[in-house]
């Protein structure tokens, strides 16, 4: 099969951090990373029911005669044979389209706004937008090149987490790297989520593949992050159960991410997970 | 909590489950409703500022206006909403053709301010190409609230294109023929009947908001042989000036991306260009209608000559605003032109035949005007049907068929695309419904390759070979590396039949000896119609597709006419 990873690249030092995370998903995952060096800086992306214009910083126009160079430069320095996105379709002169059919986008924490915004606690407003509209997950990488090795996916019953635990499985089978599931026990009981596990029929999957299944019983789930390993992917749905799910990321979702520094991939609502 | 998780997915209110075809009515009904709505503020807009403005026209400085407007107006769409410069209709084509009518949130009020900055400071451009995008844009949005299929998009997006030229011209008929034969380019039921019902609301909005006013009211025409007559020559007028204003637009924008300039420094230099013009030709000024307005009248007492210098002066000024980066569309100035146009014409004729007695010159202004938008957008219905409407005067329909289609055959001979589709048509972005390059934009090379291909090594016998083929059904077979997994070639059946009836040659002939190695490959990514280019230049049957050297699958005619029966059923299908 010939799965894809899209990367848009960054001729500069953070980009070369991404890039390397991008390259490291990509060969745990056995997925082809295709690298889009933009021209301009604003693109499309047409989705299957919403179109979403991504405004690049400028910090993805500098440099442009090493670009190409030191984008494949890092790519054979990985064994990884590279592939370039050349946009053909242009809805204006300078708007060029990107074509969505990827398997994952690999992004920063922001790619519109200023460089600066890619602490913890902020995800670009574009960034959203192509979670809740892509049928890949998005990876948000950490802000330094971090191998990850072990899966850590966040589990809370609704439709997204069950995406992400399947994602969770397809990784683990295809990297064999070390699964661990997290669940918050906030109202529920455990044997609550055990059943959900059951009503779905992954049964089998969970005890093949799943190391431990952690369930958070402490008060914040802050003081339970600290349980999840640093050098983890964290795999989990972006949107929860609450009355906004579609508007806005699940409360989990956003603690999350403004908690822990490691390597995200998000599943959005249009992402239907094969294991 | 839960009438708010209702208002969420209107999609599954019970009204709108009951029939597609009501559904898309009611929102036709919104959406003709908000971009007639649309139309009416930038409209108002722009009056609003010709009241500003007017009492500053006698100062000389005030050639910096349009400078300052088309500046203005560039860096709102560069810096603010980060969109192109232009009218935006090729952006609504090119979507409707290839994204099923996507598109962005912010086309919905950009071109609105916009073009209100360029026009209303007195750049020489229309408000009516800025709303059609308007429209659009809120008609693909509301389809997107709605979680329409992408046919249903396509009609709304038509809806918002129609319920938008119908409320700033007030002209129903003109918005719903504009939709269709320009936008969406298909005349199917499923499509005409929710772009009529826009068009309805969209003037009742602009009526109930504006009152109801033919734009430019004219009195009878008594309309002779030798005028009918007449109008081919003047068929022919209007065909030129549309082809030089075509040309005009196009050279502008050449020449004006060759300064090395930031893009609202080129617009205010147009912009100030047009200014100075205005200085000696205030006719050439902003949208120009109180032009058309006296000269239907009968009013315009101008000379020959100077009508004549104002015709090519407004075809410069539209050109320098429009190609130099000021935001705004042609409709509006080509019905200018076309009246200029038809008034030289009419004031030629009298000059030359003075003894005979022609129809008042007002009636050749309109057919001018007609040429022009018929001649620019080659769609002959729609400037029939808006200088009808607009002028409210049934009496000139026979001279107006045949204005209109003169110039449209002439500028399609000599542009054979018009000015909206030429950038579409050069890059093959224009794909009509139900047409081959449609049908193949719409499938991709992954949904067609076949995968039940056996591969086989470099190193096997042709025994052991032909024991493959006798379970496969296929004639090709791929050749891969045994240790790396590599795509090395390919092997077809026929490679094989002269050692076929010969069982000694069964374990001396290994399939890298006999295998084809130099095949041509396809990408994933490939365009469907480069394959079959590919495959037709190559008399192939079927190609294999390789990505990173590792073989994917195999391409065939048989497959891909099948896919491409099921997507032209689909397109061309009466159903929503």
């Amino acid at each position: 099969m010939n799965h894809q990873l899209l990367h848009i690249f960054r001729n500069s030092s953070l980009g070369r951090e991404t890039l390397l995370q991008s390259i490291y998903f990509s060969k745990q995952t056995k997925v082809s990373p295709v690298i889009y060096i933009p021209k301009s800086n604003k693109f499309l992306m047409y989705f299957e029911n919403d179109v979403v214009q991504i405004d690049l910083d400028n910090s993805y126009l500098m440099f442009p005669d090493t670009a190409l160079e030191h984008a494949t430069e890092l790519l054979e320095q990985a064994g990884v044979e590279p592939r370039f996105l050349d946009p053909k379709h242009y809805t204006a002169s300078t708007l060029p389209d990107i074509h969505t059919n990827f398997d994952y986008m690999s992004c920063p924490r922001s790619i519109v706004d200023l460089s600066s915004k890619i602490g913890l606690g902020y995800i670009g407003p574009r960034v959203r937008r192509i979670v809740k509209s892509a049928q890949f997950p998005v990876l948000i990488t950490s802000p330094v090149y971090k191998k990850w090795e072990s899966i850590a996916v966040f589990f809370g019953g609704s439709v997204n987490a069950f995406n992400a635990l399947k994602l969770g499985f397809r990784i683990c089978r295809i990297s064999g790297m070390p699964l661990d599931v997290f669940t918050l026990l906030e109202n529920k009981s455990q044997e609550s989520y055990e059943k959900l596990i059951k009503e779905e029929n992954l049964e089998t999957e969970m005890s093949h593949y799943v190391n431990n299944w952690h369930f958070l019983k402490n008060r914040t789930l802050e003081e339970n992050l600290y349980d999840v390993p640093h050098n983890a992917l964290v795999v989990l749905g972006a949107y929860g159960h609450h009355l906004l799910k579609d508007i806005v990321f699940g409360s989990k979702m956003e603690k999350i991410q403004s908690t822990i520094s490691n390597n995200l991939l998000i599943v959005g609502p249009n992402y239907t997970a094969a294991i | 909590m839960r009438i708010f998780q209702s208002w969420r997915f209107p999609a599954n209110w019970t009204i709108f489950r009951l029939d597609d075809r009501l559904l898309l009515i009611l929102v036709a009904i919104i959406v003709g409703s908000c971009s007639g709505l649309a139309s009416v503020v930038l409209n108002r807009s722009l009056m609003l500022m010709f009241d500003w403005f007017h009492h500053l026209r006698h100062y000389w400085w005030i050639f910096v206006l349009p400078a300052i407007g088309a500046a203005l107006s560039s860096l709102f769409l560069e810096k603010i909403v980060k969109e192109g410069a232009g009218h935006g209709v090729p952006e609504v084509i090119y979507s409707v053709s290839r994204y099923g009518g996507l598109l962005r949130f912010r086309s919905s009020f950009s071109r609105l301010i916009s073009s209100a900055l360029t026009i209303g400071s007195g750049g020489s451009a229309g408000p009516e190409a800025p709303v059609v995008i308007s429209g659009a844009a809120i008609g693909s949005n509301i389809a997107k609230y709605f979680s329409l299929n992408d046919r249903q998009r396509v009609t709304l997006v038509g809806c918002g294109a129609a319920g938008a030229i119908s409320s700033i011209f007030n002209a129903p008929i003109a918005g719903m023929v504009f939709a269709i034969e320009v936008i969406i380019g298909e005349w199917k039921s499923v499509n005409i009947v929710p772009i009529a019902i826009a068009s309805v609301a969209g003037t009742e909005i602009s009526r109930i908001l504006q009152g109801n006013q033919i734009p430019f009211s004219h009195r009878l025409f008594n309309i002779s042989h030798m005028d009918i007559l007449a109008c081919v020559g003047l068929a022919v007028l209007t065909a030129v000036a549309s082809i030089l204003l075509t040309r005009l637009l196009r050279s502008m924008d050449k020449i004006a991306k060759k300064l090395p300039a930031p893009l609202w420094i080129r617009a205010a230099i147009g912009g100030c260009a047009v200014g100075l013009i205005g200085l000696f030709l205030p006719e050439v000024l902003g949208k120009g209608y109180h032009v058309v307005q006296t000269t239907i009248e009968g009013a315009f007492s101008q000379g020959l000559v100077i009508v004549g210098v104002a015709t090519i002066a407004k075809i410069v000024a539209t050109a320098l605003t429009l190609g130099w980066g000021g935001s705004g569309g042609i409709f509006a100035p080509c019905l200018v032109i076309g009246c200029l146009a038809g008034l030289t014409y009419h004031h030629g004729l009298a000059l030359l035949w003075p003894s005979v007695t022609w129809v008042n010159q007002g009636c050749f202004a309109l057919l001018g005007m007609a040429g022009l938008i018929s001649g620019m957008l080659q769609a002959p219905l729609t400037g029939i049907f808006l200088i009808v409407e607009i002028t409210g005067g049934y009496e000139v329909i026979l001279p107006l068929i045949i204005v209109s289609a003169i110039t449209t055959s002439l500028c399609h001979y000599i542009e054979p695309a018009a000015y909206y589709m030429k950038e579409l048509v050069d890059y093959g972005h224009l794909l009509r419904p139900g047409t081959d390059a449609r049908v193949l934009s719409d499938l991709n090379v992954s949904e067609l390759v076949e995968k039940d291909c056996i591969a086989v090594t470099q190193n096997m016998l042709l025994r052991d070979f032909i024991n493959i083929v006798k379970k496969s059904h296929r004639n090709y077979f791929p050749v891969e590396n045994e240790e790396t997994g590599h795509f090395m070639g390919i092997i077809h059946l026929d490679d094989i039949r002269q050692y076929l009836f010969n069982p000694v040659m069964y374990d001396t002939v290994f399939l890298g000896q006999i295998m084809n190695t130099k095949v041509e490959v396809i990408d994933p990514d490939d365009d469907l119609a480069d394959v079959i280019r590919k495959m037709d230049a190559n008399r192939l049957f079927s190609m294999p597709v390789v990505v990173n050297n590792r073989f994917i699958g195999l391409i065939s005619k048989g497959h891909l006419l099948d896919q491409y029966r099921r997507e032209l059923m689909v397109q061309t299908s009466q159903s929503i």
